[in-house]
């Protein structure tokens, strides 16, 4: 293997190196072993006495986001109710003073869903007709009645769901886990996203996997499913893998006489840096190419993870990727924001994602990664029990809502085979077990062996945290 | 030894006159001679002043960050979280007694409470709580005991205090000193019993200066004639013309930009496109024409308030509707309009004052002494503009015709042709013929005139409404629930809006750009260190208050700030004082040991050496590759150069073509990275892979960052690829068949030196191996011949061609090429 020029260094002078006195990420960052994670891990979880506050359940987390938010209505939470005074004005009580999005200065309308539940797994938890493949496993994962958040619009949602705060600039879920508990793999980076829907729904912002205020290191990378799937991966035509070789050894003896003579640590850190970037040429395509996967694979996930770019072809990826030990798997589908016309789109919506993320739950499980893996499926925000432009049950949409809203959770320490929470009778506010996207948060830190209150980053002259100065971790959710 | 230090200081002196003069305010230039003398008369004094005595205990440096850090949270100036009505940020909280309890007895340390439950053993009783994880270590009781016995002396919070020009300390080496900066740098490297280093080289220099204050490396022949001239004042002289370059203003809008948060796009949500390049215009203009920064400040604050204001004044206040917005449908205008006036309260707060206001949004700050109440007071200056709060379309209104000079003066010309045109029609009752004729051109002319005007871009401005609307405190920052009502006003421990003015944004200009004020000048002045030196005075660039870190140089930093506003606030004085420095100009060559003991170089023993900012890079390239496009004058709209795939439509709202990143052709594929279309939501992605921010929130400091990720953009992006290609025509075709000689020029190119033996010896051997690669496979060096837009020389040897551009790529990627040495 490589000689590693950074063990002429010690530890201390990488840790002080840099303009945030982060230079370790140079170091630490995408890319190295359990040293970048202690590294990055002392100064940050204060008073936790070591690296982790607990002993961890889950070692990594593969976050299905739902971009523009699916109906809960729909899906996940039944309210005969509503059916029964469909077209009727919500009771004042209810909304008076509540926010709306597109609904604004209309009528609110109560608006049934047109889909049967039924009861499933050992629990009886009612899961909608458009979700058999996520009714059949029932008992892995446990169903979340009554999130909520404080953000009523797209933009400001996703990057509530994703930092703890609507206000763009703070880090995401992932890049806090990379900088409290760095990485632990040697060729890839900790903290990966995968895009599906392209072309469909809201838009996206790479600041949904952006590091905020902590060191760029820490940010997601992409990986696409079209054209390079890491940006600049690929060398340029022309040039092969013998003459980038060729070139890399070139330009690792001018770094190294230079280093020999200036002494700066950063230029160890670059040569290192170089020969990842070498490695991940290979790593990232190996990967990212699912044509050696046998037939059973496609027997479980379907037919749609073999075309490149579908939730099915990146749930197949988030297991590998899980297999490969990246800490942090982020999945964006979009195009859940049903506004009108609810039932032609959610349907197609969900045959793209249902049995995808049932394949990726017993695959994870098959594999024995279950257990340290923790899968989340939500949205940014839910949708209203009110109707948006009609009351047919044909063509019925549903605005934003954020005061209640379901999800689902598995592996890596949760409950498994569940509900938690419920909302009233007409689904509009959550009635018991609330659980806040703060609360949320420090749930998934503390599977993670992080004590959220803990994992605190200073910028700006004040102490952040993923849950700014709320959240509590909820055992209602924990197995 | 004196003798020589005058010496120094009057060269100084001789060098400051030299820029200071030129200033607009003879007046003021005339003031900073006569202190300067008073300097050098000072000196003599300092020198016999001899050592100080041993140190009481500073309560700014020692106590106050543990009272900070440890008791303010619970016992500060947030009255919503004070716990048992204590207070310690203020000396009456801390000596005042509540129930026979004094926190704090001068002198008396056993009578003093907050010693007794410091020391206390119950749980219960002790302070901080155990539960807060932040317990106080036993050195940081002592340090209290000692401070309390001392007499519990008290000080505000220094950078809340004006800052007075400290005299300069006595140093052992004057010879090394250069001027006053270095004065101070050198005494408390003596006190480390530390000598700096050497003086960087020649190359070096020049490599370093050019990189520093142009954002480009220097020509071959640059060097050369820099090498050549044995004058005592070339250095000078190289500084002198590189600030006036019109490169400076780009290199300095670069900084500039991530203060204001420019951008081409809206920011939020759908991300859509605005055009506000006028306003880059601006600053680069000011920049190159050294507009004092006070006026500069005036101007983008409140420019549209002046009395009489020009086109520039008003274009200037473009600054502050470069915040992010938001078309959502469903979104709540009232919402958002209190979410722009936030971003122009923090964004002010942390451009001009280098505080961190943000937290009093929705509680008093937990360290420093502003309110809730104060920030709703700032508030009110920025919530009166009449705009369209969730207007989706390029020009929000208030906005303005933003002509440039040219267009300026070509409308005046056809509005006079058209005033003769319609003059001549009617002055003289013209023949039929005549008048025919006569109609013609003056229709000719309002076209040209109309068409003129119709191409003038349009610029987002700030503009108060004609009433005042009132403000209310937004209660713990929601925007539903109104508090008290309030007026537009500063905060009270930073001094009071001047007294006479309606108090309004340009009240609130005036009061940032008083001369006394304690925050402006120095946050400014360490911006430009920070700039030059990697890491500031302060640190925390960005927070200056009670939790941001102390100055390493606490009296330069002074010295700096009173120098810069008594010079005028001229920006290229104070950046020539700190690059004629001969802190400054050290080898940035790091010892081991020194490594180990000031890892940041924060003493300042060594020159700094750190990674060039993203834009830099690829302007460093291009510049080496000889593509850089110079024929354009500065400023301009901004360009779309390579990008790989059509990343804006995998991003977009829904689909649709005009989603697409439709690249730019020809020159503006070579434009310098300052003009580069910034989209918020996916920024041009070799910026954001070198730690470019995206925008949306302003940013003082970037962070500096070394990742796999930037060696792909260096080896593989088309943008680069393509200048290793171009460099290597260009040095085969001035030395053909010659490779020694083309590998010195491209060193000199990309390095300003030649390269070493060894160097030499492994570019050759790659040079080798390539070659003989592409001789067999000669349809790959077509290939990779084929990357890039800019034309092959006509008759190019491909496989020659191919096997340079791969030495080409190896020197693009070099640490030493993308480092400032």
């Amino acid at each position: 293997m490589f000689p590693d020029p950074c063990q002429q260094w010690t530890r201390r002078a990488f840790l002080g190196r840099g303009a945030f006195g982060v230079g370790a990420m140079g170091l630490a960052s995408l890319l190295q072993e359990n040293l970048a994670g202690k590294a990055l891990a002392a100064p940050s979880l204060r008073g936790g006495g070591g690296v982790l506050h607990y002993a961890p359940k889950a070692k990594r987390i593969i976050f299905l986001f739902m971009s523009g938010g699916p109906s809960q209505l729909d899906l996940f939470d039944p309210k005969p109710k509503l059916n029964e005074w469909n077209g009727q004005p919500m009771p004042a009580s209810l909304v008076k003073n509540e926010r709306v999005a597109q609904l604004q200065g209309q009528p609110l309308l109560c608006m049934g869903s047109r889909y049967a539940f039924a009861r499933h797994g050992q629990a009886g938890v009612e899961i909608s007709e458009l979700l058999p493949w996520t009714a059949k496993m029932a008992d892995d994962i446990t169903v979340i009645r009554s999130m909520q958040t404080e953000a009523i619009n797209h933009d400001p949602a996703v990057t509530f769901m994703q930092t703890g705060n609507a206000q763009p600039g703070r880090p995401v879920m992932g890049s806090w886990l990379s900088y409290g508990l760095g990485s632990h793999n040697r060729d890839l980076p900790s903290f990966v996203v995968l895009v599906s829907g392209i072309g469909k729904g809201q838009n996206l912002h790479t600041r949904y996997w952006g590091s905020g205020f902590l060191p760029t290191v820490h940010q997601g990378v992409q990986f696409r499913s079209s054209g390079d799937p890491v940006l600049f991966v690929s060398n340029p035509p022309g040039m092969s893998s013998e003459v980038r070789r060729r070139i890399l050894d070139g330009v690792r003896d001018v770094n190294q006489q230079k280093l020999d003579v200036v002494g700066d640590p950063e230029i160890a850190t670059r040569i290192e840096q170089y020969e990842m970037a070498w490695r991940m040429q290979t790593s990232v395509p190996d990967l990212m190419d699912n044509s050696k996967e046998s037939a059973s694979v496609y027997d479980l996930y379907g037919e749609e993870a073999k075309t490149p770019g579908t939730f099915a072809a990146n749930c197949l990826l988030a297991r590998k990727l899980a297999e490969r030990d990246v800490r942090f798997i982020q999945l964006y589908h979009r195009d859940w924001d049903h506004h009108d016309k609810l039932p032609d789109a959610i349907g197609s919506e969900c045959r793209h994602v249902d049995r995808a993320g049932y394949a990726l739950v017993q695959d994870l499980k098959q594999r024995g990664l279950l257990d340290d893996t923790i899968v989340v499926w939500s949205g940014e925000f839910g949708r209203t029990p009110m109707s948006q432009s009609s009351t047919s049950y044909d063509t019925y949409g549903r605005d934003h809502h954020m005061k209640a809203f379901s999800s689902w959770v598995a592996g890596g320490g949760f409950k498994a085979g569940g509900l938690v929470g419920a909302t009233d009778e007409l689904g509009f506010s959550v009635v018991h077990d609330r659980v806040h996207v703060h609360d949320f948060h420090a749930t998934i830190l503390h599977l993670m062996g992080i004590d959220h209150t803990q994992l605190i980053y200073r910028s700006q002259g004040r102490d952040f945290r993923l849950t700014d100065v709320h959240g509590q971790r909820l055992p209602i959710l924990l197995a | 030894m004196e003798a020589v230090y005058h010496t120094k200081l009057v060269e100084w002196l001789t060098l400051t006159t030299r820029i200071v003069l030129p200033l607009r305010r003879a007046a003021r230039a005339a003031g900073i001679l006569a202190r300067l003398s008073v300097v050098v008369a000072g000196v003599g004094d300092v020198v016999a002043a001899g050592l100080e005595p041993r140190r009481a205990v500073d309560f700014d440096r020692e106590i106050r960050p543990i009272l900070s850090d440890h008791c303010f949270a619970c016992h500060g100036p947030d009255e919503g979280a004070r716990k048992a009505g204590l207070r310690l940020d203020t000396r009456d909280g801390v000596l005042a007694t509540a129930d026979g309890v004094t926190a704090v007895v001068p002198g008396r340390s056993e009578a003093s409470a907050l010693m007794h439950r410091v020391l206390a053993d119950d749980e219960d009783e002790v302070m901080p709580p155990p539960q807060s994880g932040n317990s106080l270590t036993t050195r940081q009781i002592e340090k209290l005991r000692q401070w309390i016995d001392e007499g519990a002396e008290w000080r505000g919070h220094w950078a809340f205090e004006t800052p007075v020009r400290p005299a300069l300390p006595t140093v052992g080496d004057v010879d090394w000193v250069r001027n006053p900066l270095d004065v101070w740098v050198r005494e408390r490297l003596e006190r480390e019993q530390r000598v700096p280093q050497a003086e960087a080289d020649a190359r070096t220099l020049i490599r370093r200066l050019s990189l520093d204050l142009c954002g480009v490396p220097p020509s071959p022949d640059e060097v050369e004639a820099f090498l050549a001239d044995q004058n005592d004042r070339a250095y000078g002289a190289l500084v002198d013309r590189l600030l006036a370059s019109p490169q400076y203003g780009e290199r300095m809008a670069q900084m500039w930009l991530d203060l204001a948060r420019f951008a081409d796009s809206d920011g939020y949500h759908d991300d859509t496109p605005r055009s506000m390049w006028r306003f880059r215009d601006y600053v680069i203009h000011a920049f190159n024409a050294n507009k004092p920064f006070d006026d500069f400040t005036v101007e983008q604050i409140a420019g549209d308030l002046l009395p009489n204001a020009t086109v520039e004044q008003r274009m200037a206040s473009a600054f502050h509707r470069n915040g992010p917005t938001s078309s959502e449908g469903g979104a709540d205008a009232q919402e958002y309009a209190a979410k722009y006036a936030v971003d122009r309260v923090n964004t002010t707060a942390s451009t001009w004052l280098g505080v961190t206001m943000q937290c009093a949004e929705c509680h008093d700050h937990k360290y420093d002494p502003f309110t809730t109440r104060e920030y709703y007071q700032l508030f009110a200056f920025f919530n009166q503009v009449p705009e369209n709060v969730l207007e989706r379309t390029l020009h929000v209104a208030p906005v303005m015709a933003a002509p440039t000079p040219e267009q300026e003066a070509a409308v005046a010309v056809l509005t006079r042709q058209v005033e003769e045109f319609e003059q001549a029609m009617t002055s003289s009752a013209p023949e039929r013929s005549a008048e025919a004729e006569l109609k013609t051109q003056l229709a000719a002319a309002k076209q040209a005139r109309d068409e003129l005007v119709r191409s003038i871009p349009q610029l987002r401005v700030m503009a108060d409404g004609p009433e005042v609307q009132p403000t209310h405190i937004l209660v713990r920052g929601d925007y539903r629930t109104l508090g008290e009502q309030v007026s537009p006003g500063v905060p009270a421990s930073l001094g009071k809006l001047p007294a006479g003015l309606p108090p309004n944004r340009l009240a609130l200009a005036r009061w940032l750009t008083d001369p006394r004020h304690p925050l402006t000048a120095r946050v400014m002045v360490n911006r430009l260190w920070q700039m030059i030196f990697g890491v500031g005075l302060v640190k925390t660039a960005e927070e200056f208050g009670s939790q941001g870190e102390r100055p390493s140089h606490s009296e330069l930093l002074d010295w700096l700030a009173v120098e810069f506003v008594e010079s005028g606030w001229n920006v290229k004085h104070v950046l020539k004082l700190i690059v004629t420095s001969a802190t400054y100009r050290q080898s940035s060559k790091i010892s081991p040991e020194w490594l180990e003991r000031d890892p940041e170089n924060r003493l300042l023993a060594r020159g700094a050496r750190f990674r060039l900012p993203a834009e830099t890079v690829r302007d460093n390239a291009l510049t080496i590759a000889g593509l850089i496009d110079r024929a354009r004058p500065v400023g301009g709209p901004s360009v779309k150069p390579y990008q790989p795939g059509d990343l804006w439509r995998e991003f977009a709202y829904g689909d649709s073509a005009d989603k697409a990143y439709v690249r730019d052709t020809g020159a503006d594929l070579y434009r310098r990275s300052v003009y580069t279309f910034w989209k918020r939501s996916i920024l041009y992605p070799s910026y954001a892979v070198f730690d470019a921010p995206n925008r949306e929130v302003c940013t003082a400091r970037r962070p500096v960052t070394n990742t796999p990720l930037q060696a792909y953009v260096l080896l593989n992006d088309e943008s680069f690829v393509e200048a290793a290609r171009v460099l290597a025509q260009n040095v085969m075709a001035g030395h053909p068949g010659d490779f020694a000689k083309q590998l010195d020029r491209a060193f000199l190119l990309a390095l300003a030196r030649p390269p070493s033996a060894a160097e030499a010896t492994a570019m050759e051997s790659l040079h080798h191996d390539v070659l003989a690669v592409y001789s067999d496979r000669p349809e790959e060096a077509a290939q990779l011949l084929a990357v890039g837009d800019f034309p092959l020389p006509e008759g190019a040897d491909a496989v020659r061609l191919a096997a340079w551009t791969c030495v080409a790529n190896a020197i693009l990627n070099f640490d030493e090429t993308i480092t400032k040495e």
